[in-house]
């Protein structure tokens, strides 16, 4: 009786799962958010969120060059032209090229917490302020260099940026890759040793001193509803050394206490480096125009201010990805055994995404910016 | 104390795979702008009445003009002639012809592949007023099209340049035979978005390439 109780609720919240999925996957895709599926005419571009974020991020855009233009001759229009940016910030940032993709599936891949999400956010945020200001600073303010000239710099370090994505999304599937086999093998021998004569199952699970088998141990431990032994349990384990030289990807996700640790927020310094190295096509043609109009500080300040807004954005991405992510896992804590290899399968799927995403770009079958004609 | 136990069906499984991985790479993925052009296009027709050519006058706003024409030497300050120009005007020409000039022709519903030669007549104008720059230039087809109904298209597939059509006379037919006429479709035409944009294959991209096609702006000629 309690089985099939407990397997069909566990049916229905997997089935809620991929409803909910499916559904946000459908309607965050403008394919599908801007197309009627029948076919009937329908005005574009100022219908839908999509079409609205447009059109304000638009607006916003050219009433920057009005308030920049205004502050020149009136040092009050700067505080309308900081308001701006700001809001300018958050519905840029809802357009490609400011990490909502690497990021939500870096935090989703690895278990981090809201408040890193965040962090993260803002860090590359900033990162990409500070990129579009150096190259703007030092091409056209020192050496005079043309728009050509800054455009390809851009590209070069996009390239950077991109290789960079790639190579986080390989190293994040290797991991997680080695966790699924890990998961997978834990199943096996959970079920060689159900089938054996008794004998302590716990203390075999658990004396592997190797990350992936931590979900068997964690669930067998999660019947006994005991949060603390649960990560006792995990800390007994020693972590996979060879998996864990680099900064970026975890053997399998710092736990909450590790956080706090100096070593906890050097791991998402790559991702914050991919996705902060690529400036922001918007910021550097604002901060050009600034300086044409011998305000090129009030561009700095005004690119920082924007930089905030987008990492608002971004970071309510990455709390989804977060929420997502412990959600996944409180619904595969429920399948005894299975759970294990179900959220090594999702983190897999989730490196997979930031490798593939990484791939296109790197091959231009994405575009993320491009700054018009050159 | 055997945990329960059952079979999770495969299909359930690959579909949260799949689900979850589409949550993740298809993020809400909207191109947006960062130049806008206003579009002034001249038809230009050959006495058979074949049209040759078209002849483009794309001028950009404020905020792109300042950044194109960033690091370019001027002999008056805020004043750019034609010959200085225009090495900025090779360079917008050359970079166009990988995009296909933005400018997409379909002659009797037959979409043209590659119909134009490179770009010839190309200049920049300079508004010192307007702070604006303009890009002039023609278009020739690779064979003149004779054509019941001419549809030319503007539009950035992955949408970073927003083209629209100028207020006032967007689109000039030159020597065509009498009886043409010549319309503009806007995107906010309530008829506006044709089966052709509808079956673009939709692809998975932050960019989202043919999203722009949504924006196009199209240029209709109907000759008898």
């Amino acid at each position: 009786m309690k089985i099939s109780l407990d397997a069909r609720h566990h049916r229905l919240t997997v089935l809620a799962a991929v409803l909910v999925a499916v559904t946000a996957a459908v309607a965050s895709h403008p394919a599908w958010a801007q197309s009627n599926l029948f076919g009937g005419p329908r005005p574009l571009a100022s219908n839908g969120i999509a079409g609205w974020v447009l059109a304000k991020q638009a607006m916003f855009y050219q009433e920057l060059a009005g308030m920049i233009r205004a502050a020149r001759d009136n040092g009050s229009a700067l505080w309308g032209l900081m308001g701006i940016s700001f809001v300018y910030g958050i519905f840029h940032a809802a357009g490609p090229g400011h990490g909502k993709a690497v990021i939500s599936s870096y935090l989703f891949a690895n278990e981090e917490t809201w408040r890193r999400g965040i962090a993260l956010s803002l860090a590359s945020a900033v990162m990409q302020s500070s990129t579009a200001i150096a190259i703007v600073g030092v091409a056209a303010l020192l050496l005079g260099a043309t728009a050509k000239l800054m455009s390809d710099t851009v590209n070069l370090v996009e390239t950077a940026s991109y290789v960079l994505i790639v190579l986080i999304g390989a190293r994040l599937m290797w991991v997680k890759g080695h966790g699924l086999i890990g998961a997978l093998h834990e199943l096996k021998a959970e079920h060689a040793i159900d089938a054996g004569p008794g004998g302590n199952a716990h203390d075999a699970e658990c004396g592997h001193d190797h990350g992936p088998g931590r979900m068997a141990c964690e669930e067998r431990d999660a019947t006994m509803a005991d949060q603390a032994v649960l990560y006792q349990c995990h800390g007994d384990h020693g972590h996979h050394e060879e998996l864990d030289v680099l900064p970026w990807g975890h053997a399998h996700g710092p736990e909450p206490e590790q956080l706090a640790g100096p070593g906890g927020w050097r791991r998402g310094l790559c991702a914050v480096v991919a996705v902060g190295l690529r400036p922001c096509s918007g910021a550097i043609i604002v901060l050009v125009f600034a300086l044409a109009q011998g305000l090129f500080w009030a561009g700095i300040a005004a690119t920082f201010v924007m930089g905030l807004g987008t990492a608002i954005t971004v970071g309510a991405v990455a709390t989804l990805a977060v929420g997502a992510k412990g959600l996944a896992k409180r619904i595969a804590q429920k399948p005894i055994g299975r759970g294990g290899v179900i959220m090594r399968g999702l983190e897999l799927a989730a490196a997979g995404g930031v490798l593939a995403f990484g791939i296109l770009l790197l091959t231009g079958y994405m575009a993320s910016e491009r700054m018009g004609l050159f | 104390m055997t945990p329960a136990r059952f079979a999770v069906p495969a299909w359930i499984r690959l579909t949260i795979l799949a689900a979850a991985f589409a949550a993740v790479s298809t993020e809400q993925a909207q191109a947006h702008p960062h130049v806008w052009a206003t579009i002034k296009t001249e038809l230009i027709y050959a006495p058979d009445g074949s049209v040759t050519a078209v002849r483009h006058a794309w001028t950009f706003d404020e905020m792109f003009s300042a950044f194109a024409t960033i690091g370019i030497k001027a002999k008056t300050k805020g004043q750019f002639t034609r010959d200085e120009l225009q090495p900025l005007a090779k360079v917008n020409v050359d970079s166009l012809k990988g995009f296909a000039y933005f400018t997409f022709a379909t002659a009797d519903d037959a979409k043209e592949k590659n119909p134009f030669d490179d770009a010839v007549d190309y200049w920049l104008e300079y508004d010192p007023k307007a702070t604006v720059l303009t890009l002039h230039f023609t278009l020739p087809f690779k064979n003149p099209v004779k054509a019941k109904v001419l549809k030319i298209q503007v539009y950035d597939p992955e949408f970073f340049i927003d083209f629209a059509f100028a207020k006032k006379s967007p689109v000039t037919l030159v020597g065509a035979p009498k009886l043409c006429a010549a319309w503009t479709e806007k995107p906010d035409d309530p008829h506006f978005l044709s089966a052709q944009s509808l079956n673009k294959s939709f692809v998975a991209s932050e960019a989202f390439v043919g999203m722009g096609a949504q924006f196009a702006n199209n240029i209709l000629v109907q000759c008898p």
